[in-house]
C-alpha cells in the first residue's frame, strides 16, 4: 500500500485531519436553528447546562422543580437549562478562474474541508457551494451532518475544478437563493470583483449567517514585483489593461489593496462578522493553528 | 557680457523635425507590451483611474520610451543642423593662422615647464576643435622664413598632424614672409583676418602694408635666459683675437620689471674640439658681458663656445656658438698691367699677391680690377670695373666725352669711407637715357654710390655672392688719381676684398642659411647637420652653391667636394636671446596691439548633440530590451 493510498483525503493529510477533528468553530453570535443540535442556545432547553431559576407556574413539568429550594423556602422554583440548537455551517468557495493562480484554489479547498470537518465533528449541518460560471447555478453539496458525511465532502471538494467568471457578490446571492438556515457562512474567495459587496453582506446578515470572510491572495496580488510597460489580461473575462511604468504604480496598488481589505473588514465587522486576508503561500497548519486560532475563529 | 544665442549652420535640416509625427504615430501603433495574465483587473483598474496616477508627472513617466525616442530624434536633428555658440566675433570663412616657430618659441616658462610653441599648439588646437563646417584653416609657420604647413582645409586630422609635426626652428623671427604669404592667398580666397600666434619676440617694426586685419595672439613670456649673442674673431699680429658677447635676462626674485639680476655663467672655449679655456663669469641682467680670447694659430681652426648658466635657463639653443677661423694667406689681387695707377697703389700694401706678376696666375682671386668688359682673367669674389658701361645698363646710361663733377656720393659706403670726391674733375660724362631714373638702376640690381648732375658715376651690385663695383668713368681720366682719396679708396677696396675672403676677421655664421660656397661646377653635394638634418644640392655651372639651409644650431658638414667643408651655425640673435616681447606691431600705416585674450571662436555644438543622441539611444535600447521584472520567462 502506497503512502498516498493511506491518506484519507488528498486535501488534508491524516495528521492535519486528526488535528482539525479536534478543533471547533467559534462563532461570535449564536445563530442557530430551532431544531435541536449541539450548540447551546437560549434558556429553556433540555441540556445538562444549568442556566437560571424561575417561579413555578401551572403546567410546568414537575421534573424540573428544584426540591432542595422548595424544602428551604417552601416555594416551588423551576430550574432552567440551556437550550441546545443546531447551527448551519455554509461554506462558499469561489471557484472562478481568478482562484487558480498559485495555490489559492488548493488552499481554499483545504480550508473548506477543514471548516467542514470542524462543523461535522460538532454535529452541525454543513453545506458547500462552489461558484464557477456566472449565470449558472452553483455546485451544491446539500446539508449533511455526522462523521459519515466527511467522505462526501472530501469527494465534492477533490473533484472541484477552478474556472469561470462568477463574481463573488453574485455568487453569494445565488447561494442564498438555495440556502435556508442560520449559522455561519465561510466565504473563501479573493474578493477581487468589480461589484459592490454591501448588498450580499446585508443579505447574509439578514439570513442569519455570521460571515467568516477569508480573502486568499497569491504573491502576485500581495506583492507584485513588476516594472515597465505591460498589458494585463484578466483571467476571468479576458479583458486587457495597458499599464505603463508598472513599477511606479506599485505603491498606488498597495494603497488600493489595503483599502479593499479595510473595506471588506469593515463590512464584515459591521455585520458581526470576521474578515482575514491570507497569503495562499502559507501552509494549512500555519493558517489553522497560528492565524485562525490566534484570531479566535477556532479553538 | 552679452549673452550669445546659438546659431545653426545647416538650418535646412530642421525639416527633419517632421519625422516626429510618424514617430509618435508608430509608437502608439506598435507599442510592444508584454502580456501578463493576472487574476483580476479590479484593483489595477482602480489604480489606473486614481487621480494621482493621472497627474501630469506620472503621465510623463508612463511614456518614457516615447520620450526617449523623441529626445534621440531631436538630438540627431539638432546635431544635423550643426549648431554653434556664437562668440560674437566676426567669423572668417578662410582663416590663415601664422604660428611663430622662431628660436624664442622654445623658451620654457619654468624648469621642466611648457615651451612657447607648446602653448601656441594648444591655442591652435582649440581653433581646430572649434572649426565650423564651413570654415577652412591654413597653417603657416613663421620663423626667418614662412612655410605653409597645410592648405586651406577643414580636415581636422590633417590640421592636427601638421600642428604635431611643427618644431621650433632655431632661427630669428621675421614676420614679413608669413604676412606676404597670407597676402598672396588672399588673391585666391577671401581673407579678412589673419591670426598670428607668437610670443611677441619679433621685430616691432614690420615693413609690410597690411591688406587684412591681423589678430595678434600673444603668448606668455618665457623665463630667465642667458645666451651667446655674438661670436667673432679679428686677425691680430700674433694670431686671432676672439670676441664673444653673452647676455642675460634674469629678473630679480619676485620682482616685475627689467631683468637686472645677476647670473653666474660657466663658459668653455673649445678649439678643434679640445677645451682651451674654462671660466665662470657673472652676467648682469639686461647687459652684455664681453669675453675676449687670444687664439694663436697659423692654420684653419674651428672654435666652439659653450656656456652653462647657473640655474634655470629657458632657451638652450643660444648656449653654444661656432666659429670657423680660416688659415692666413696673402690677398690675391688681379690687376691688368695697363692699370698702372692701381698697381702702384697696390704695390705699397702688405700681404698682397698681385697678378699678373707674382708667379703663376691662379684660377680665382680675391679681387679683380678691370677696365673693360672683357671676361678674361681669373674668377673673383670682388670685381672692380672702371671706365665702361656694362651691357645690362647700356639702355639706361650712355658714356659720352665731356666734363663732369661729383655732386653727391654715399660717404658711408665701405668703398668711399674717408674718400673726398668733392671737386674731383672727370673727363667722362655718363648721361642718363631719356626717361630713366634712379629707380631703373635699382630694378637692375644696382645701387648708386656717387652721381654727377647728368647721371650715376659709381655703382655697386651684389650678384650670386659676388660684389661688383662699377665706375662708369675711368679714374685715369679724372683728377681722382692725384688725390689722397685714391690710395684710401684702393685701401678700402683691399679691406673689402680681405673681409670677403675672411682674411681680416671671421664671424660666426647665423642659423637660417649657410653662406654661398664656390666648388667644382655641377657637383652634387650633401649637407649633414645637427638633429639628423641632411640636404642634397648641386652647384651651378659656375660652381656656385647657395641656398643651403641651416635650420638648427650646430656643426654642418658639406661632403661631395674635393675636401669636406666644415661650418658651424649659431643662433646669435640678441632679440631671440633677450626674449624681449613687443606689445604692439607697427606697420607702415597701422599698429596692431597684442591680445592675450583667448581667441574668440564660434563653438560648434553638434558633437554634444551627437553624444546626447548616443546616450539616448543606449538608454532606449536598454529600456526597450529590459524584461519587466516579475514577468515569467
Amino acid at each position: 500500500m502506497t503512502e498516498s493510498s493511506k491518506q484519507f483525503t488528498s486535501l488534508l493529510d491524516n495528521t492535519t485531519l486528526g488535528r482539525v477533528e479536534r478543533m471547533r468553530l467559534l462563532p461570535m453570535r449564536r445563530l442557530t436553528n430551532r431544531s435541536r443540535g449541539e450548540h447551546l442556545a437560549g434558556k429553556g432547553g433540555t441540556s445538562t447546562e444549568f442556566n437560571d431559576y424561575r417561579d413555578y407556574s401551572a403546567g410546568d413539568d414537575m421534573r424540573y422543580i428544584d426540591w432542595n429550594i422548595f424544602s428551604r423556602l417552601n416555594r416551588p422554583y423551576v430550574k432552567l437549562y440551556r437550550h441546545e440548537e443546531e447551527m448551519h455551517v455554509v461554506i462558499l468557495i469561489d471557484a472562478s478562474a481568478s482562484m487558480r493562480f498559485a495555490e489559492k484554489f488548493e488552499r481554499a479547498k483545504q480550508l473548506a474541508a477543514s471548516f467542514a470537518v470542524m462543523g461535522l465533528m460538532n454535529l452541525e449541518k454543513v453545506s458547500l457551494f462552489a461558484c464557477q460560471h456566472a449565470g449558472e447555478t452553483p455546485q451544491i453539496l446539500p446539508p449533511c451532518t455526522g462523521r459519515m458525511s466527511m467522505k462526501r465532502i472530501f469527494s465534492f471538494l477533490e473533484n472541484l475544478p477552478p474556472g469561470g467568471d462568477f463574481p463573488i457578490e453574485e455568487a453569494i446571492e445565488a447561494v442564498l437563493k438555495q440556502h435556508r438556515g442560520r449559522g455561519i457562512c465561510v466565504l473563501l474567495s479573493d474578493f477581487l470583483t468589480f461589484g459592490a459587496m454591501e448588498r450580499p453582506m446585508n443579505q447574509l446578515f439578514s439570513a442569519g449567517l455570521e460571515v467568516f470572510g477569508i480573502q486568499l491572495l497569491c504573491s502576485l496580488e500581495l506583492n507584485p514585483e513588476l516594472t515597465g510597460d505591460m498589458r494585463f489580461v484578466d483571467s476571468e473575462n479576458g479583458m486587457t489593461l495597458d499599464v505603463s511604468s508598472v513599477g511606479d504604480l506599485i505603491g498606488f496598488y498597495h494603497d488600493h489593496l489595503g483599502g479593499l481589505q479595510d473595506h471588506l473588514a469593515t463590512l464584515c465587522r459591521q455585520r458581526s462578522g470576521r474578515f482575514v486576508c491570507l497569503d495562499s503561500g502559507l501552509s494549512l497548519d500555519t493558517i489553522l493553528t497560528d492565524v485562525l486560532k490566534r484570531k479566535g475563529w477556532v479553538q | 557680457m552679452p549673452m550669445n544665442l546659438p546659431g545653426f549652420s545647416a538650418l535646412i535640416n530642421a525639416w527633419w523635425f517632421l519625422l516626429l509625427v510618424p514617430l509618435i504615430i508608430f509608437y502608439f501603433l506598435k507599442l510592444r507590451r508584454p502580456r501578463l495574465e493576472i487574476p483580476s483587473l479590479a484593483l489595477w483598474r482602480q489604480v489606473i483611474s486614481d487621480q494621482r496616477v493621472n497627474s501630469p508627472f506620472q503621465k510623463f513617466k508612463r511614456n518614457l520610451l516615447l520620450l526617449l525616442q523623441i529626445l534621440l530624434l531631436c538630438s540627431l536633428i539638432f546635431g544635423a543642423m550643426q549648431p554653434y555658440l556664437s562668440s560674437g566675433a566676426e567669423q572668417a570663412r578662410y582663416l590663415p593662422v601664422l604660428i611663430d616657430n622662431s628660436a624664442s618659441m622654445a623658451a620654457l616658462d619654468a624648469p621642466n615647464g611648457k615651451s612657447r610653441l607648446d602653448e601656441a599648439k594648444e591655442k591652435v588646437s582649440k581653433l581646430i576643435d572649434d572649426l565650423l563646417p564651413d570654415q577652412r584653416i591654413c597653417l603657416i609657420s613663421v620663423s626667418s622664413t614662412a612655410r605653409k604647413l597645410t592648405d586651406f582645409t577643414d580636415n581636422k586630422r590633417l590640421l592636427r598632424e601638421a600642428v604635431a609635426r611643427l618644431e621650433v626652428g632655431q632661427v630669428p623671427s621675421r614676420l614679413e614672409d608669413g604676412l606676404r604669404m597670407a597676402q598672396a592667398m588672399s588673391r585666391v580666397q577671401p581673407i579678412d583676418t589673419v591670426v598670428l600666434i607668437s610670443d611677441g619676440n619679433v621685430p616691432s617694426e614690420v615693413d609690410f602694408e597690411l591688406p587684412y586685419k591681423l589678430n595678434f595672439q600673444k603668448l606668455g613670456s618665457g623665463g630667465a635666459n642667458v645666451g651667446i649673442v655674438d661670436f667673432n674673431a679679428r686677425r691680430s699680429r700674433t694670431g686671432w683675437d676672439v670676441f664673444a658677447r653673452i647676455e642675460g635676462t634674469k629678473k630679480p626674485e619676485g620682482a616685475e620689471g627689467p631683468p637686472t639680476a645677476k647670473t653666474l655663467c660657466e663658459y668653455e672655449l673649445l678649439q678643434n674640439g679640445q677645451p682651451v679655456k674654462q671660466e665662470t663669469v657673472s652676467i648682469e641682467g639686461g647687459k652684455a658681458e664681453r669675453l675676449v680670447f687670444k687664439v694663436a694659430t697659423s692654420i684653419a681652426t674651428s672654435l666652439e663656445l659653450r656656456i652653462k648658466p647657473d640655474g634655470f635657463d629657458s632657451l638652450a639653443s643660444d648656449n653654444v656658438a661656432f666659429l670657423e677661423i680660416p688659415a692666413p694667406r696673402p690677398l690675391a689681387v688681379y690687376c691688368p698691367m695697363g692699370m698702372e695707377t692701381y698697381r702702384e697703389a697696390l704695390a705699397t700694401m702688405p700681404d698682397i699677391n698681385l697678378y699678373p706678376g707674382a708667379g703663376s696666375e691662379p684660377k680665382a682671386v680675391d679681387l679683380k680690377i678691370a677696365e673693360g668688359p672683357l671676361s678674361t682673367g681669373p674668377d673673383t669674389r670682388v670685381q672692380f670695373n672702371v671706365g665702361f658701361v656694362p651691357e645690362e645698363l647700356s639702355n639706361l646710361v650712355e658714356l659720352v666725352s665731356g666734363h663732369t663733377e661729383v655732386v653727391d656720393w654715399r660717404r658711408t659706403a665701405p668703398l668711399l669711407q674717408h674718400v673726398q670726391l668733392l671737386d674731383v674733375q672727370i673727363a667722362d660724362d655718363p648721361k642718363l637715357s631719356k626717361g630713366v631714373g634712379e629707380r631703373d638702376f635699382e630694378l637692375a640690381g644696382y645701387e648708386i654710390l656717387a652721381q654727377s648732375r647728368s647721371g650715376p658715376l659709381i655703382l655697386e651690385k651684389t650678384i650670386d655672392g659676388k660684389l661688383v663695383y662699377q665706375f662708369l668713368f675711368h679714374t685715369d681720366r679724372s683728377s681722382l688719381v692725384y688725390r689722397v682719396g685714391f690710395p684710401i679708396m684702393v685701401q678700402n677696396l683691399i679691406q673689402i676684398a680681405a673681409q670677403r675672403a675672411n682674411l681680416l676677421d671671421s664671424k660666426a655664421l647665423p642659423t637660417g642659411s649657410l653662406p654661398p660656397q664656390r666648388i667644382t661646377p655641377e657637383t652634387e653635394i650633401r649637407v649633414s647637420g645637427p638633429h639628423g638634418y641632411t640636404e642634397t644640392a648641386k652647384s651651378d655651372k659656375d660652381g656656385f652653391l647657395s641656398g643651403l639651409a641651416a635650420p638648427y644650431v650646430g656643426p654642418y658638414e658639406i661632403t661631395g667636394t674635393a675636401e669636406p667643408l666644415k661650418l658651424g651655425a649659431s643662433l646669435l640673435s640678441s632679440g631671440e636671446t633677450g626674449l624681449v616681447t613687443v606689445e604692439k606691431l607697427h606697420f607702415p600705416e597701422v599698429a596692431v596691439s597684442a591680445s592675450t585674450m583667448v581667441l574668440k571662436t564660434d563653438q560648434p555644438l553638434w558633437g554634444w548633440f551627437a553624444i546626447a543622441g548616443l546616450f539616448f539611444l543606449l538608454l532606449e535600447w536598454w529600456y526597450f530590451q529590459k524584461r519587466p521584472a516579475g514577468v515569467p520567462v
